[in-house]
């Protein structure tokens, strides 16, 4: 790809980069998910559960 | 505990005194011809393995004591209680070797104070570093101490050092996070000479964030292989928590290799470096990165979410190798990328053999210490005392 301006180069890479902060949220939450899918619930408030 | 009588000549005790003998050939001639006679060092690569391998991944790898004790005392997860002490010792030995082996590449060691006391640079990242070090090597001296004095009995000093700790652990994250970064930082000085998969200017956050996972794969790994023979110094409260220490820990390091899997692939977006993933550079830097840091971090989901212990000890080893590799990355083997082979720094036979030595040297030192001080287990004097 050509760059003709200093302003070129940085809009490509910034808007990559914006695209790849939004995948990484993305793998984030799913990788916490995963690894949190089978704890136990942690209840803090037993005496409302038995209501 | 055990108190029987085993005889000192072992095979691992004849390796050592061999790997000490040589070692201490090779700090004579170190010393007296200088380090054109032990070292391939030259103008156009003047740090090689003794820098990038002892030093760089000594103190990435002794990251545990710093993100350990503030697990524990900072975010009060007293649960890793057991794990503090064995990765304060790792920590505190780690950086003593990394100040031991700096005098190898040096020189003169009586000059070591200069750049603290004599000459500072105040304006350089060397410097920066300098201090850190030797301020941190002094917190993790006084953090380590309560286990000495325990074991001599001096009571009294022991309960005043541990007065302490809360405001040595504040020290230690600050100072970890200082120095960390600012081994990074050091090459940012140099753009032209590292490939770009490797530059960035998002170095010193590159170095930072990953030290985090290095520190808490070191202390499952140290930990893995220190259960076997010394298990007969752990006592019941170190064996209950190790399960619960490596589970932690395996999330922890899991999180925070996905964040440096991140930022590695922001610092080849900004620089638009991707066509270089096509070369044979790139399939090196694809290895270290998928190999050593997005892969390891899976299993160590897949091992926190199944509780499959042995996984996540495999999860550790790898991080473990992957941060060696990218501190060598950084500053032996994508450094001076670009000139011809002939020219291109290969470490010396005694060079390598040198950097076995201080290993050597560190595990002797944590061989007497654990054997001895209440590290892997509470002084039966303050039990409860946390």
């Amino acid at each position: 790809m050509e760059y003709y301006v200093y302003h070129d180069f940085m809009l490509h890479t910034k808007s990559i980069t914006y695209i790849l902060m939004g995948l990484f949220v993305l793998g984030f939450w799913g990788l916490w998910a995963f690894m949190t899918s089978r704890d136990e619930e942690i209840h803090k408030f037993p005496e409302h559960d038995k209501e | 505990m055990s108190t029987e009588n085993k005889s000192l000549i072992t095979p691992a005790n004849i390796i050592t005194v061999i790997i000490l003998a040589m070692g201490l050939v090779i700090t004579f001639l170190r010393f007296t011809k200088g380090l054109g006679t032990v070292t391939n060092l030259d103008q156009n690569n003047p740090w090689g393995i003794w820098i990038g391998f002892d030093l760089l991944c000594g103190v990435a790898l002794a990251a545990g004591g710093y993100t350990t004790s503030t697990a524990c005392y900072i975010f009060g997860l007293k649960k890793y209680h057991s794990a503090v002490r064995p990765a304060i010792l790792t920590a505190f030995l780690g950086y003593a070797l990394v100040v031991f082996a700096l005098h190898y590449d040096v020189g003169r060691p009586y000059r070591l104070v200069y750049p603290i006391f004599v000459q500072p640079g105040t304006t350089s990242f060397l410097y920066e570093v300098g201090l850190c070090v030797f301020l941190y090597v002094t917190v993790l001296a006084i953090e380590f101490s309560p286990a000495m004095f325990e074991w001599l009995g001096m009571k009294n000093l022991r309960d005043k050092i541990t007065k302490l700790t809360i405001a040595l652990t504040v020290m230690g994250v600050v100072l970890s996070t200082l120095h960390q970064s600012s081994l990074g930082a050091l090459y940012i000085a140099v753009p032209s000479k590292i490939h770009p998969l490797w530059y960035s200017p998002y170095l010193a956050i590159l170095f930072f964030v990953s030290s985090i996972p290095a520190g808490l794969s070191m202390v499952i790994f140290e930990g893995t292989l220190a259960h076997k023979p010394w298990h007969h110094m752990m006592d019941q409260t170190h064996k209950d928590e190790h399960d619960g220490v490596i589970l932690g820990f395996a999330r922890g390091a899991s999180i925070s290799l996905a964040a440096y899997f991140c930022v590695k692939l922001v610092a080849v977006a900004y620089d638009n470096n991707w066509h270089y993933l096509a070369t044979g550079w790139g399939a090196w830097w694809l290895l270290e990165v998928l190999g050593f840091v997005a892969l390891p971090s899976l299993l160590y989901a897949i091992g926190s979410r199944e509780k499959n212990i042995p996984l996540i000890k495999w999860a550790a080893a790898m991080t473990v190798v992957g941060i060696i590799l990218n501190r060598l990355n950084v500053s032996v083997v994508a450094f001076n990328w670009q000139l011809p082979a002939s020219q291109r720094y290969f470490p010396s036979f005694m060079e390598i053999m040198l950097s076995i030595f201080v290993v050597t040297v560190g595990v002797t030192v944590y061989r007497f210490i654990v054997s001895r001080m209440p590290i892997f287990f509470e002084h039966p004097d303050y039990k409860d005392a946390h």
